[in-house]
């Protein structure tokens, strides 16, 4: 087995960048989908026992379930718009909680870790002003979604770090 | 659009003599006037209130009076409505307006029934053949108009059982119904006019027209019952006792059973729509609204009040049969700007008596239930602020390791400016990356008029991943190594950071720890850790000056790893850059309170304390002191970082006592 190429690379990264970034933002749009939140971000192994680094303008989160609580509670109603996005590999074998058996590289690019930068405006409560944020993410290997026995529908990639400031 | 001169002083119902003359209004009248004045719903408009012009739903009284003469019968007052006010409200009420919306729908479009696809060949295809139909009928049929350039067009189409249900403009149907009895797929098409989809899949066009009229009369009838229940200096559409309406009644809605409440009332809630076209006219026309007295025993009869009023403040379900809260529940993420719920005389009372805490949580800006304060103004203020800013912006979040990012960006943006060769032989490898994108539509916040600088420079470069969907243009757009990344960065125009020491303010960064970085060295399968770092800021140009001014705004993401042997000792992996018009920074909105003054005699004792810990001579410790704005617990961390680097004359010489160096 040998790393993916560069097609290969580019490409599921992008795509991987561009379906997550369509359900992710959905799901903060609205309110009945939040509940999911936490199910985007990766979960604390005996291997790898870190949670996912989250800072929000500059708070940070101890997991993503303070995450997912404050949309809950305090995300009356949210209007997330993407207007750019762009997406680099960051490892091609990334292995940080990777079962042993998996620690080779894979030509298919189901082991990269990505970076995501997002821009674009968002909108808080019925009259909140139009405001533009920055968002990064960096998205890692979803290990339950590999594997021939892996359950179909899973997500691929899950975020280990997202730092999101509002800017304007 | 209003005339104002033409009036009847009579009632509201200007301009719709038609329902004057056999609406209910005139039926209505004959009903028993409503006489008690004690309820929730405060019908007598003082002078003081229509001022206000605030729709308001008074407390229930305790005293309240036998529920006898209440009743849906409820009388604008009109002879406390000054005419010209009746005539505001009932801007959207004039028929004209509404005439021309519905010849707008039905010139619109007309409805074709097509049979004869299930026996053609082209019924195996996986869609059952609708895709070969359509563009059959499409490529078919000849305009009416034959020196018309626009080709026929199937604007939607559905499967109604085996038959095709089309809509196209009603000039496009004509051309379509001459294909009547053409062969398809080995099979006779059989054409005609059908009403739309949803209603029936059968009916002649004659048929059709009747229907429509007959709507049309009923929603003028609803139009003039709902005006009689509005009253302009409250703004106050009053819904009550809909079952005991003699103009509903009249019509044949009602049976004076309350159950065709579930039928009549998104009746009415779309004539409200099809009267207001913008949320704006709704919240300015109706504040309030009673649903009193409708024997309701849970809100989703009228559930549709929500689509139709969201921003409704005042909203009296009084005396109806509600038994608990479940009976809400529809309304529990509506109704956002509510503020006065009144639930008086509903079985709640007692069967669900702990009621209120979960119904305040429910409805944010609520601050009245039934008649008693559950918020202030103040709080809710506190709520509507938040909620336009749910996660305060902070200062910097930098957890930084070592200063490897501080140093990191300290260079950067200066060579980056002045030496871009020298940048990226400093910090670049052959497996750094780098590539930018632009956001031509960021907000650029309120007043901001800078002008924006065009962005051919950049454009061409950009790989905004929502508009670069070709594969070659996305790798081509991603520069890999130090030799791409300075061939791409000599072609970018010459630019100007703000200093980074001496103009912080106008920078934000961010940075953490980030592990399963590439090993250089290839001896951890497990990666390396290094650190992800976000800075915001801006940058002028000297190119592409627009009257002096040619600032961008940026966003710039790097990892930082460490580098392999013989390159950079810290190298950027990734350096994602995002260039977008230029605003100023949004200010953190919780600041980091400043450290409390300290005055020089608790000046003195920390210096002697920190003196003391570190054995640093009175000099590096006012120093290390100043830095850290007399922070002993802060002194103490920045003396246990650099310790290593101080010089040896910083430390005082052993068994020299601080009194001996005292002043």
């Amino acid at each position: 087995m040998s790393n993916p190429s560069e097609d290969v690379e580019v490409k599921v990264a992008s795509e991987g960048a561009q379906n997550f970034i369509d359900s992710y933002y959905a799901a903060l749009n609205s309110t009945g989908a939040r509940t999911g939140l936490t199910k985007f971000y990766i979960k604390p192994t005996p291997t790898a026992p870190a949670e996912a680094d989250i800072s929000m303008n500059g708070n940070v989160f101890a997991n993503p379930s303070e995450l997912q609580d404050l949309f809950e509670k305090q995300v009356t109603k949210a209007q997330y718009d993407v207007h750019s996005f762009d997406c680099q590999v960051i490892n091609r074998n990334y292995n940080v909680g990777a079962d042993e058996s998996m620690l080779g590289p894979d030509k298919d690019g189901k082991k990269m870790s990505l970076l995501v930068l997002v821009s674009g405006a968002v909108k808080y409560g019925e009259d909140g002003d139009e405001r533009g944020f920055t968002e990064s993410f960096i998205l890692v290997p979803n290990w339950d979604a590999l594997g021939p026995k892996a359950p179909k529908g899973l997500k691929k990639f899950l975020v280990a770090s997202q730092n999101f400031r509002i800017l304007v | 659009m209003m005339k104002r001169n033409a009036a009847p002083p009579t009632g509201p119902r200007n301009g719709s003599s038609t329902i004057r003359s056999k609406g209910g209004i005139q039926k209505r009248r004959n009903g028993p006037v409503r006489v008690d004045k004690d309820g929730d719903l405060d019908m007598e408009a003082t002078n003081e209130k229509s001022k206000a012009g605030k729709g308001r739903l008074d407390a229930p009284s305790s005293s309240r009076g036998a529920k006898a003469g209440r009743g849906g019968n409820a009388q604008p007052r009109n002879s406390l409505v000054t005419q010209k006010a009746q005539q505001a409200i009932l801007r959207g009420l004039s028929t004209d307006q509404a005439s021309i919306r519905e010849s707008r729908i039905s010139k619109g479009n007309v409805y074709l029934k097509v049979d004869g696809l299930k026996s053609s060949k082209a019924a195996s295809n996986p869609d059952g053949g609708i895709a070969n139909l359509l563009s059959f009928l499409e490529r078919k049929a000849k305009p009416v108009n034959p020196k018309s350039s626009k080709k026929v067009k199937i604007k939607k189409s559905s499967k109604d059982g085996d038959s095709v249900i089309i809509t196209t403009s009603e000039e496009d149907s004509e051309a379509i119904l001459k294909l009547n009895g053409f062969n398809f797929a080995g099979s006779d098409l059989a054409i005609q006019i059908t009403t739309a989809p949803k209603l029936s899949s059968h009916g002649k066009k004659g048929e059709k027209k009747e229907v429509s009229d007959e709507t049309k009369e009923l929603q003028d009838k609803l139009k003039g019952i709902l005006s009689s229940r509005y009253d302009t200096s409250l703004k106050l559409l009053n819904l009550s006792n809909l079952g005991a309406d003699p103009g509903l009644i009249a019509i044949g809605i009602f049976n004076e059973t309350t159950e065709d409440v579930s039928k009549l009332f998104p009746a009415l809630m779309k004539v409200c729509d099809s009267i207001f076209t913008t949320k704006a006219q709704k919240r300015e026309a109706i504040v309030s609204v009673s649903l009193a007295d409708n024997s309701l025993a849970n809100v989703s009869p009228v559930t549709t009040l929500a689509q139709t009023f969201p921003d409704l403040k005042n909203l009296d379900l009084s005396r109806n049969m509600l038994s608990d809260r479940r009976a809400l529940e529809a309304w529990r993420w509506k109704f956002r700007k509510l503020e006065n719920l009144v639930l008086t005389g509903n079985p709640i009372e007692t069967s669900d008596p702990e009621y209120g805490p979960d119904l305040v949580r429910w409805f944010p800006q609520l601050q009245t239930l039934s008649g008693i304060q559950v918020r202030s103004p103040e709080e809710v203020a506190e709520i509507i602020e938040k909620a336009k800013s749910p996660i305060p912006i902070r200062g910097a979040d930098f957890r930084d390791i070592s200063q490897v990012a501080e140093n990191f960006l300290r260079q950067f943006f200066t060579l980056y400016d002045t030496n871009r060769p020298q940048l990226a032989a400093a910090f670049y490898d052959n497996d750094s990356q780098h590539s930018i994108s632009v956001n031509t539509a960021a907000p650029r916040g309120a007043n901001n008029s800078v002008p924006t600088p065009p962005w051919a420079d950049y454009i061409k470069h950009s790989r905004n991943l929502t508009k670069i969907t070709h594969a070659p243009a996305k790798m081509a757009r991603r520069h890999k190594g130090v030799e791409a990344i300075q061939k791409l960065w000599s072609t970018l125009p010459a630019t100007r950071h703000p200093d980074i020491l001496t103009q912080s303010e106008k920078y934000l960064a961010d940075c953490h720890t980030l592990p399963g970085l590439p090993d250089p060295t290839g001896q951890s399968p497990y990666g390396v850790d290094g650190l992800i770092v976000t800075i915001h800021g801006e940058f002028e140009e000297d190119a592409n000056s627009i009257s002096g001014t040619s600032l961008r705004s940026f966003s710039r993401t790097f990892t930082l790893a460490p580098g392999a042997p013989g390159g950079p000792q810290i190298r950027v992996l990734n350096d994602v850059l995002l260039i977008r018009a230029w605003a100023p920074l949004a200010t953190p909105t919780h600041v980091t309170t400043p450290p409390p003054l300290v005055n020089d005699q608790q000046k003195a004792s920390i210096f002697a304390k920190l003196v003391e810990m570190t054995g640093m001579t009175p000099q590096y410790a006012e120093l290390c002191l100043n830095d850290t704005a007399w922070n002993l617990e802060q002194a103490f961390v920045a003396f246990n970082n650099n310790k290593d680097k101080l010089p040896a004359n910083a430390f005082l010489a052993p068994g020299t006592t601080l009194q001996g160096l005292m002043p």
